[in-house]
């Protein structure tokens, strides 16, 4: 019966679970979806990490791959971070195999202006030799499963793979110009002490606001906000899409929130990387 | 490819002749149809070769140029394979109907020539300048006319153009320390010629009722549910080997599918060998007077 | 000197266009590897002494399995398996409408898919199928086809997607044998499992379930012929092979040889795949139960 509700009138089932302050996979309003994270699967990788929601709902792995690049001839000493989320057909039943969606364009975007805005990446370790060597990082996130709030999970997932690049040691002959890859040398990271941690909200019936949305609650909502917020409080990436407007209020409320979640997950990836290196 | 509409009485006609080793053309089941061949077609191409196997006809045409060399291979060149099924063959390829075809074709050929013995034995002589310069030669195949057999006759077509191929003979001269300057022989006549002797030739082994038969026809084509592919060689070895069309095979059939394909392979070989010989000496002996058989 | 790179960079951007749906990278940028000395694979001595590989198996050992079924929350059906280091996940949508407006047709229709993520190999892959990839895609549709009770699902098709996360070869038998176990998960009638092994013919021994640097590499090998590499998608209950495909150069003698080697293979793969079948629907009964008495 209850399913047949929910097919039927999508909204009213939402509106019903709501008026209780429930949601009708047992969440609160403000409650997210239980994380899990790894890292260091893809041994490929350079650097990788894989974040689940909600037992699975939404996973999402990322995978670092380094390469040796000349720079751009206006910032000679600056490596690349190129970062691309991908939206397989695999991951959801709405999609085909194909360019980029719309969707998938925005998170690249989004996951670009995160790591440029935030400084995760160390601008240093990626210069080799300035104005001739430098690298390049392709940050490759891959949704596996799609039942909403990627942007949290791809946020999670590239930071996490990024904490977990490292970089070999190059040496470059002052005399030949030879490149040689160091192999005695050990292997140094790439990522700066900043960590941010993206959350997401939803607006419904323009008024009543929950966190960590699914695909469902995704397609019935009428504005989503996505609020990355650093260890200091800061913010660095502010995206809020869909036609219902926000209050100051409720914008406070989500930036009060995003900081709590954001000590939460990066208490967690800590907990992850440091038992991996044990 | 094209669709074709045999009816239940046809296919059983078929496949019954099969079973007592006649089929309707009259051929055993490891008979070729009949191959008309001939190299040098295109006056502007390195090497080229036109193939008629009774209704299937291919162009092939070999142009060289000159590239920088692969980095996992620095001493080798390269061999690109091009596949154009032209919408005159079928009214499926009109538009982008035949690229899949092509590029099924186009990776079986470049895995039957992908076997080390093979490249090293044609690519090492294209190298100009180790990591500096090579050949590369764009093997460009047109397909007129589909009439069964497409992949054996491309292969053989392909084997024809490449041992027709001249390439122009380059000499380095080193400039001090720079980068070595190429420099084109005067006489025309100076060419570096391929070696195909590795070259393998594509034999199709279609499975129809509980026979096979080598060089299906069209007809033939409709009433096999599985094909096996074989690229054989001079020697008799194997080198691509691949199960093609949507039907499944028992591993007996494949043992004996591979013997017939190993003799029959051999065979051909053989003779396309003693038939580019002939070519050859046609050629020389005519020089530039030869009158070419052309299109029709 | 900055000429010549900008002649690279022109040239470079002629023959791909700019992909503007996606973060742009540098133009040209190298995999750290080609710097580093020795350069190159090390193919030598793939076999101990004492008849242990690399990584410890017998020559005739296949690696350990993890298999996971019902891994994608949207799909119908999905397999997430592990060959060691070799990670590849599937997802099987449909039976759904025909993606494109096409002909009436009473049979079904499966297509493929088949990716290498882009960090999942030693050299980066592009975001866009390559032809390597394509023409994997197409094996596996060729190897999974005919165990799909195509006929049961009129005026539909099946999407398999397979992505490898990270490639420690056998690649395509892993997605074979993946794919199969995602059809069978999403509830598609079939008339077997298919199961995929592959192997490598290295010197006297025949190394099954080759990791990546076993797979063969292209003018790495001791040139030799009866070196290489052939992959089996077999169907264990009804006796057939689905797929079969070769690299290498071999006699057809060893060619039956490998074959025969990859099918006892397939025989150790098929318990485990019905295994690990039985444990999800296990599951999944156990859940619709547990619902159920929720419900009461």
């Amino acid at each position: 019966m209850a399913d047949v509700f929910k097919k039927v009138e999508p909204a009213e089932y939402y509106r019903r679970h709501l008026t209780h302050d429930a949601r009708p996979d047992g969440r609160q309003l403000l409650a997210f979806r239980d994380v899990v994270v790894s890292v260091g699967t893809i041994g490929t990788a350079d650097g990788s990490a894989l974040v689940r929601l909600g037992g699975g709902g939404t996973t999402v792995v990322c995978g670092v791959k380094a390469e040796l690049a000349s720079p751009r001839p206006d910032t000679p000493a600056r490596g690349y971070v190129v970062p691309n989320v991908e939206l397989p057909a695999l991951c959801a039943a709405t999609l085909r195999p194909g360019p980029p969606t719309a969707l998938a364009q925005t998170l690249s975007q989004a996951m670009a202006d995160l790591i440029e805005n935030s400084g995760c990446v160390d601008a240093g370790a990626l210069c080799v030799s300035p104005g001739r060597l430098v690298w390049a990082l392709h940050v490759d996130a891959v949704c596996l499963a799609h039942n909403g709030n990627l942007a949290d999970a791809c946020a999670a997932a590239v930071v996490a793979a990024l904490r977990d690049t490292t970089l070999p040691a190059i040496t470059i002959d002052d005399e030949t110009g030879r490149v040689r890859v160091d192999s005695g040398r050990e292997r140094a990271p790439v990522a700066a002490s900043a960590f941010p941690v993206a959350a997401s909200f939803a607006k419904f019936d323009n008024d009543i606001l929950f966190a960590d949305p699914t695909a469902e609650e995704e397609a019935l909502a009428t504005a989503t906000v996505t609020v990355a917020t650093l260890e200091d409080g800061s913010l660095c990436l502010l995206h809020k899409a869909g036609g219902s407007a926000m209050t100051e209020k409720e914008l406070q409320q989500c930036v009060d929130r995003a900081q709590v979640r954001g000590a939460e997950l990066r208490h967690l990836v800590n907990k992850v990387a440091a038992s991996k290196e044990c | 490819m094209t669709d074709l509409l045999l009816s239940e009485a046809e296919k059983m006609f078929i496949i019954h002749g099969v079973q007592d080793n006649l089929r309707v053309d009259g051929r055993s089941c490891d008979d070729y149809r009949h191959i008309e061949l001939e190299t040098d077609v295109v006056s502007s191409a390195n090497g080229s070769a036109r193939l008629k196997l009774s209704q299937t006809d291919v162009l092939v045409g070999v142009k060289a140029d000159l590239t920088t060399p692969p980095t996992d291979n620095p001493d080798v060149g390269t061999l690109e394979f091009f596949v154009d099924c032209s919408a005159n063959a079928a009214p499926t390829f009109e538009g982008r109907g035949g690229e899949d075809l092509a590029r099924d074709i186009s990776s079986t050929l470049a895995r039957a020539y992908s076997s080390d013995r093979c490249s090293s034995s044609m690519l090492k002589a294209l190298c100009v300048v180790p990591s500096e310069q090579c050949w590369v030669l764009y093997i460009d195949i047109l397909i007129l006319e589909c009439g069964g057999s497409l992949y054996d006759a491309v292969s053989i077509a392909v084997k024809a153009a490449l041992s027709s191929t001249k390439v122009p003979v380059v000499k380095v001269t080193s400039s001090d320390g720079g980068k070595p300057e190429l420099e084109l022989s005067d006489d025309p006549y100076d060419s570096l010629r391929i070696n195909v002797k590795h070259a393998p030739c594509n034999v199709t082994l279609s499975k129809i009722g509980h026979s096979h038969v080598v060089d299906a026809s069209l007809e033939e084509e409709v009433c096999s549910l599985a094909s096996l592919m074989m690229a054989v060689t001079e020697e008799g070895t194997v080198t691509m080997l691949k199960k093609s069309a949507c039907g499944s095979l028992h591993p007996e059939s494949i043992y004996e599918m591979l013997e017939t394909g190993k003799n029959v392979g051999l065979n051909l070989n053989k003779q396309l060998t003693r038939q580019l010989l002939d070519e050859e000496c046609l050629h020389t002996q005519m020089g530039t007077n030869r009158e070419p058989k052309g299109f029709l | 000197m900055l000429t010549s790179m900008l002649t690279s960079i022109t040239i470079y951007l002629n023959a791909m266009p700019l992909d503007r749906m996606r973060i742009p990278g540098p133009e040209d940028s190298k995999p750290p590897f080609v710097y580093e000395t020795p350069s190159g694979v090390d193919v030598s001595n793939l076999v101990k002494t004492n008849g242990c590989r690399k990584d410890g198996r017998k020559a005739d050992h296949i690696r350990p399995m993890f298999i996971k079924c019902g891994i994608i929350s949207q799909a119908q059906g999905s397999v997430y398996i592990e060959f060691n280091n070799t990670k590849v996940i599937c997802g099987v949508y449909g039976p759904r409408e025909f993606g494109k407006r096409e002909d009436f047709s009473m049979n079904g229709r499966l297509t493929c898919d088949f990716k290498f993520a882009t960090f999942s190999c030693k050299q980066r892959r592009q975001h866009q199928q390559d032809a390597e990839e394509k023409e994997l895609s197409q094996l596996l549709l060729q190897s999974l086809s005919p165990a799909v009770c195509l006929h049961k699902f009129p005026k539909a098709q099946v999407d398999i997607y397979v992505i490898i996360l990270e490639n420690d070869g056998s690649a395509l038998s892993a997605a074979v044998t993946c794919g199969s176990l995602a059809l069978a998960d999403a509830g598609i009638e079939m008339y077997d499992m298919v199961v995929a092994c592959s192997a490598r013919k290295y010197f006297n021994s025949i190394l099954l379930d080759p990791t990546a640097a076993e797979e063969i590499v292209p003018m790495k090998t001791n040139e030799s012929v009866d070196e290489g590499e052939m992959t089996v998608a077999y169907m264990p209950s009804l006796n057939q092979v689905s797929g079969l495909i070769l690299k290498g150069e071999m006699h057809t003698q060893v060619c039956a040889q490998i074959m025969k080697s990859c099918l006892e293979g397939c025989n150790l793969i098929y318990p485990v795949l019905q295994q690990s079948l039985i444990t999800s629907i296990r599951k999944s009964l156990s859940n619709v139960d547990l619902q159920g008495s929720k419900e009461l």
